[in-house]
């Protein structure tokens, strides 16, 4: 019996190890470029250990591209947009859970009906919308186009979760004399902490990673988000790759970041929400 | 669903009158949002899909011409078909890797936090830069795959990968399973840890082979989950660009020209705005129609 539990970790390691390599190749990839010299980024046979590493690219980020600026604005506009997504989604959520009212089920399935659109088809008369509200070049008008892009999926991740808790709770509240909104604020929304983060996650990483609506709605260089900007590190006949993935790697650090603190949030944060439909 | 049963009703016996109002002011701020920034730009496109337009002073009234320009066109259906192809292969490794990871990260061995660290990465790197890594490790002169496989003598001379639209499409697809496994890993992830155990030591007791519990306990267990992943998984790679994009612009030819990319280019390189506008609409439908079949299959299934 325990031989064969030791075997078949042994298996399962293998398994674990072989996709964790082809995940991390690229990523490797993109490390060690970061520190090697422009000539060295071309040469043949590529090499996995720079040969002369350096801190060039780093440094060139900081001083030859407004790269920290970028970061800045990205910041700005995905924090923004996921706060206003993160709110509105939750006090769906409790409504539709906690009422039953006419088209909570037309609205349910109007939101996996957005999911269904391509963005493409948005672009053009976003761009006309943004244009007439003098949004274009703005951290609003990202910030606008960005929780529409978040909001169906996040509101439906949170719903799925609301549904878990049950009502009973929100009577004893009211019996006690709370008013619906303490309810909802004091203790349903407490309880759902792991899916806040889980919806968190996913819109920040939503619009820190976004590239077309962000390209074609920002057009002066103080504005630009962080992708926009490391896409364009890539001339026409020239690609810094060194530079580009300095860049890369210092732009994905928010991330990593964000998801090694919250990963255990948001597991559980998924499963409570998984769970009933 | 649960919440119209049982106990909640008592509840709304005594505020009935109020309590419809309180659930349209719950979800009234997203509803605003959601009318204003998809519902309008979406009549918006449909409104300009009936127009030979170039969005400044060329407003043409065609009705529905260019629907029928588009329907009569067979590079549509090539195009849709590649997607279709590009979507099935996309989408099945995404299942495939996520069932089998998912499944090994719910055991209980050691390390697997770590493991579920690197297996979220893909995740978390911005399309773009993810596409521009690809292109150059497959770079037919200086990449790295050209060089590992060269190594191994699997290769006797450098491919050009993305030059050539039988590896074309292979490569986006393979990129592109690569960044979304972790999504649908995650979310069976999330499903299978919501499994009483009870259930297994249950089947255990009446003598189930492992085979066996997987298809009458784990299957069942998390098949909304999996309805819901999968119709959502489609739909999302159906409309995918940005990747490919970045890797190929659709070509060589038009080996991996999927349907955002010909919308991408109708519209901004040929100013085609109408024409790249009902297009989107039909791919809308598609995507609908997708979605309904699988919701038919899963209900199908029910009992």
């Amino acid at each position: 019996m325990k031989t064969k539990k030791v075997t078949r970790n042994i298996g399962y390691y293998i398994i674990l190890a072989l996709f964790s390599l082809m995940v991390l190749i690229p990523v490797l990839w993109m490390v060690s470029t970061a520190f090697k010299p422009e000539v060295e980024t071309f040469t043949i046979p590529p090499r996995w250990i720079p040969e002369n590493p350096t801190l060039d690219s780093f440094r060139n980020i900081r001083t030859a591209y407004p790269f920290f600026t970028q970061l800045k604005n990205s910041f700005i506009v995905v924090v923004g947009s996921t706060i206003i997504t993160v709110i509105f989604a939750c006090f769906s959520g409790y409504g539709v859970t906690r009422f039953k009212f006419k088209g909570r089920k037309q609205f349910m399935s109007f939101l996996l009906v957005t999911q269904m659109f391509p963005s493409i088809m948005v672009l053009v008369p976003f761009y006309t919308i943004l244009n007439k509200l003098n949004l274009i070049n703005t951290y609003w008008g990202l910030i606008v186009v960005y929780v529409s892009m978040s909001i169906a999926f996040a509101t439906w991740m949170i719903t799925s979760f609301f549904k878990s808790i049950p009502i009973s709770l929100d009577e004893a509240a009211i019996i006690d004399g709370c008013t619906r909104f303490q309810v909802f604020w004091k203790i349903v929304l407490p309880l759902t902490i792991p899916g806040l983060v889980s919806i968190c996650i996913y819109c920040f990483i939503n619009g820190w990673n976004e590239y077309m609506f962000a390209s074609t709605f920002v057009t002066t260089e103080e504005m630009k988000t962080i992708t926009v900007g490391i896409a364009e590190l890539s001339g026409q006949y020239k690609i810094l790759w060194n530079d580009m993935m300095a860049a890369s790697l210092v732009a994905s650090v928010p991330l990593v970041v964000l998801f090694v603190f919250l990963q255990k949030y948001f597991i559980s944060g998924m499963t409570a929400g998984a769970v009933k439909n | 669903m649960d919440i119209e049963k049982g106990e909640s009703m008592r509840l709304f016996k005594y505020r009935t009158t109020n309590v419809n109002r309180m659930g349209y002011s719950f979800i009234l701020p997203n509803l605003i949002v959601m009318l204003i920034l998809i519902t309008y730009p979406v009549f918006r496109g449909l409104y300009i899909s009936l127009f030979n337009t170039n969005l400044i002073n060329k407003w043409k009234f065609v009705g529905f011409n260019n629907y029928t320009d588009v329907l009569f066109n067979s590079e549509f259906y090539s195009s849709v078909w590649i997607t279709l192809k590009f979507t099935f292969f996309v989408v099945l490794g995404h299942f495939i890797i996520g069932f089998i990871l998912s499944h090994i990260l719910n055991k209980n061995i050691k390390g697997i936090t770590l493991f579920r660290a690197i297996l979220i990465m893909p995740w978390l790197i911005p399309e773009s830069v993810l596409a521009m890594v690809f292109k150059w490790l497959f770079n037919p002169v200086y990449g790295l795959v050209n060089h590992l496989l060269m190594k191994l003598s699997i290769i006797s001379e450098p491919l050009s990968w993305l030059g050539d639209g039988k590896y074309a499409f292979f490569i986006a697809v393979m990129v592109c399973i690569w960044k979304g496994f972790p999504m649908i890993m995650m979310m069976i992830l999330a499903g299978l840890q919501s499994i009483p155990k009870t259930l297994y030591e249950a089947g255990q007791i009446d003598g189930a082979s492992n085979w066996q519990k997987f298809i009458y306990i784990t299957i069942p267990s998390i098949k909304h989950i999996l309805a819901t992943a999968l119709i959502l998984d489609t739909v999302w790679w159906f409309k995918h660009y940005t990747i490919v994009w970045v890797l190929t612009q659709g070509g060589p030819g038009s080996a991996t020209s999927l349907i955002s990319i010909d919308i991408y280019k109708t519209n901004f390189e040929y100013f085609k705005f109408g024409k790249g506008s009902a297009t989107a609409i039909l791919v809308f439908f598609i995507c609908f129609a997708i979605g309904k079949i699988y919701e038919r299959v899963f209900k199908a299934n029910e009992d």
